[in-house]
């Protein structure tokens, strides 16, 4: 079949046929990274490119298609997939490496802690992170950010959207680069507007939000992070039925384990920690129970060490365990250290 | 089906800074940036005798105040657990409160307690039916300033005596404080009131399992009259409010009563009601702490 007959834009259409993709074989007959290269677009676009193709010659026969079976993948692509998938910065450089490069998109994060440790910090700091363009090494992306507890504060965003823009300022001046003419520069009240907030008063309201998430990431595509902060907050007041809230729950992980796969988005849930009375004694553990530790792909706890406060990964399918320390300071999450001021770009 | 919830609110189009309520001391307000904000659940944390009460009482009347002097223009309801309630203090205050506002109660009889409204609640089922009333009472202001400040004095008090340590007994009792919180949140977002909550302290007992040194916020330790304490209801409670300031007082702090003097000329030294407030979490306060002083006219900062 040929290539000209894939629903794809003129202008990607053109760049395929010029750089040779004449054939659906051919297009097959590659990994996503090497066709992105080899036509000058995007990882994501080639993926789509692959996988429009090999929808429609599931049906003809299998020359050069890779897949046996319709949309499986085999385990090279898989993996460099999840190497070249894109991460949001938490501006601490140090937390960063611990998680890999940043928060995974395609992923549920957890990240629990003590009142007062930073959860709500790091979900305002992904919330703006996420929107730092390309050209930067960031997402461009627009968040959405779920508010269960009111401690979501304008004043805080702005101070760190602030930052975030002086910090872009400072790296593109370093870098020589200079925006096009077409391109704006960003302005804090921009990366506002690019937050799509939403506060929920009760557990019915956070239900009937995550429901229509997938609508509404589907009439905006470029949401690349979804924050609850927090996950918790309304689930534990008395439920007179707790299997009822253990079905709820599980049916809320699962719809954000699906919408981060669909939209190939990063779900953040801010946890609180609780003392779990278990074998006589009280320990800390996060909350919601042990049917809830099961729903997400990452868990990483913040604790106090001291003075410092630390992240640690407790749960991840690909990192090790480690912890690494941070600050919350004015211009948002930082090294410790004090030697590292600016931001660092990926 | 399209519902008000399913919209992203503009957060652009809200105001740079929340809605905050002063607290009648510049020093003060400066420490917390401005005052209590809107829209959220603070907690003031003392052991008794600091002054939770007075500065309740001082932000009950500053509610009514314009939003130009850093007011809410709003009327305030005060919900008290423990008894009595101050009346003469609430009165003398708002006689000192008059007095320094004048151009505010212009008329010789306008009472600044007829904006104050008290109601004593018991126990936490006598909270929970008050709730309904209260939104009524909030989305119903025909005769006179709307409420936008709700005071529950103190929260430790309703479980005083009504659970037991057992972990069901616990649980239970958790489950009430997000109860509790939701609802005060709900209204607190629904009519952008601001909502202060306060808190007893207990002493610190060190416990095998480590857990009541846990630290919570800015502080590792917290003091109050040379004692280590810890705030009352425990981890949970501690999730259900967003933001949380500690008053102390150290017995040994003396405060210098700079205008005395006495026969000799050198000045004298007086033992003055000298407290002091540390924010120990906030979602948008750093770290910070200020000394004030509570005397008749109320509560005033000392200055650093």
């Amino acid at each position: 079949m040929e290539a000209w007959r894939l629903p794809l834009s003129s202008s990607i259409r053109g760049k395929l046929i010029s750089a040779g993709y004449t054939s659906l074989s051919l297009i097959s007959s590659v990994s996503s990274s090497d066709l992105a290269r080899d036509v000058n677009i995007t990882e994501e676009e080639a993926f789509e490119i692959l996988r429009m193709a090999n929808q429609s010659s599931g049906s003809s026969s299998c020359n050069g298609s890779r897949s046996l079976i319709n949309g499986a993948k085999n385990a090279w692509d898989m993996l460099h997939e999840e190497e070249s998938l894109p991460r949001i910065t938490t501006s601490c450089s140090d937390l960063d490496s611990i998680l890999g490069g940043g928060i995974s998109c395609r992923d549920v994060t957890e990240i629990g802690g003590v009142p007062g440790i930073g959860k709500t910090q790091i979900g305002i700091q992904l919330s703006v992170n996420v929107q730092i363009p390309r050209e930067c090494g960031g997402l461009g992306g627009k968040a959405i950010y779920i508010d269960t507890e009111g401690s979501f504060m304008v004043e805080r965003a702005l101070q760190i959207a602030e930052a975030c823009v002086e910090d872009m300022e400072e790296y593109t001046g370093y870098m020589h680069k200079h925006f096009q003419a077409n391109q704006v520069q960003m302005k804090p009240k921009d990366i506002l507007d690019n937050i799509f907030y939403f506060r929920v008063c009760s557990y019915t309201e956070q239900i009937a939000l995550v429901n229509h998430l997938d609508k509404f990431i589907s009439e905006n595509k470029d949401v690349k992070v979804v924050i609850v902060d927090s996950i918790t907050f309304h689930f534990r007041q008395d439920f007179d039925d707790l299997v009822q809230r253990t079905r709820v729950l599980s049916e809320m992980a699962l719809k954000f384990m699906k919408l981060a796969k669909k939209f190939s988005l990063a779900v953040v849930l801010l946890n609180q920690v609780t003392t779990k009375y278990t074998e006589g004694s009280f320990q800390l553990a996060l909350a919601l129970g042990d049917s809830w530790s099961h729903s997400c792909t990452n868990r990483v706890i913040l604790y106090w060490n001291g003075d410092e406060r630390y992240a640690y990964i407790d749960k991840s399918p690909s990192l090790p365990s480690a912890s690494a320390s941070y600050t919350v300071t004015s211009r948002g999450l930082r090294n410790s250290s004090s030697s590292s001021k600016r931001v660092k770009m990926m | 089906m399209q519902n008000g919830k399913m919209k992203p609110e503009n957060l652009s189009r809200r105001s740079a800074t929340s809605r905050k309520l002063t607290t009648g001391c510049e020093i003060l307000d400066g420490c917390i940036r401005g005052g209590i904000s809107c829209d959220s659940l603070t907690e003031i944390v003392a052991e008794s005798g600091c002054g939770k009460t007075q500065l309740c009482l001082q932000l009950s009347l500053c509610a009514q105040l314009p939003i130009s002097h850093g007011g809410l223009n709003g009327s305030s309801l005060y919900l008290h657990s423990e008894f009595p309630f101050p009346f003469r203090r609430l009165h003398q205050l708002s006689h000192s409160f008059h007095q320094s506002n004048p151009s505010i109660y212009a008329n010789h009889n306008d009472n600044p307690c007829d904006h104050v409204f008290v109601q004593n609640v018991h126990s936490v089922d006598h909270l929970f039916d008050i709730m309904p009333r209260i939104d009524g009472f909030v989305g119903n202001s025909k005769n006179r300033l709307p409420l936008k400040l709700i005071v529950l004095d103190s929260v430790a008090a309703l479980f005083r005596s009504e659970f037991d340590n057992t972990p069901s007994d616990l649980k239970k009792r958790s489950s009430l404080f997000f109860k509790i919180s939701g609802k005060l949140k709900q209204l607190a977002n629904k009519f952008d009131l601001a909502v202060v909550i306060t808190n007893q302290v207990t002493d610190f007992v060190e416990s095998s399992d480590g857990l009541s040194g846990l630290r919570i916020g800015n502080l590792r330790y917290l003091y109050s009259s040379g004692r280590r304490v810890v705030p009352a209801l425990g981890l949970a409670w501690a999730n259900c409010v967003n933001s949380r300031f500690f008053i102390s007082r150290s017995d040994d702090i003396i405060g210098k009563d700079r205008s005395a003097k006495d026969e000799s000329g050198s000045s004298s030294v007086s033992r003055r009601a000298q407290r002091r407030l540390d924010i120990v979490f906030s979602p948008y306060l750093p770290g910070n702490s200020c000394e004030f002083m509570i005397t008749r006219e109320g509560i005033c900062a000392v200055q650093a």
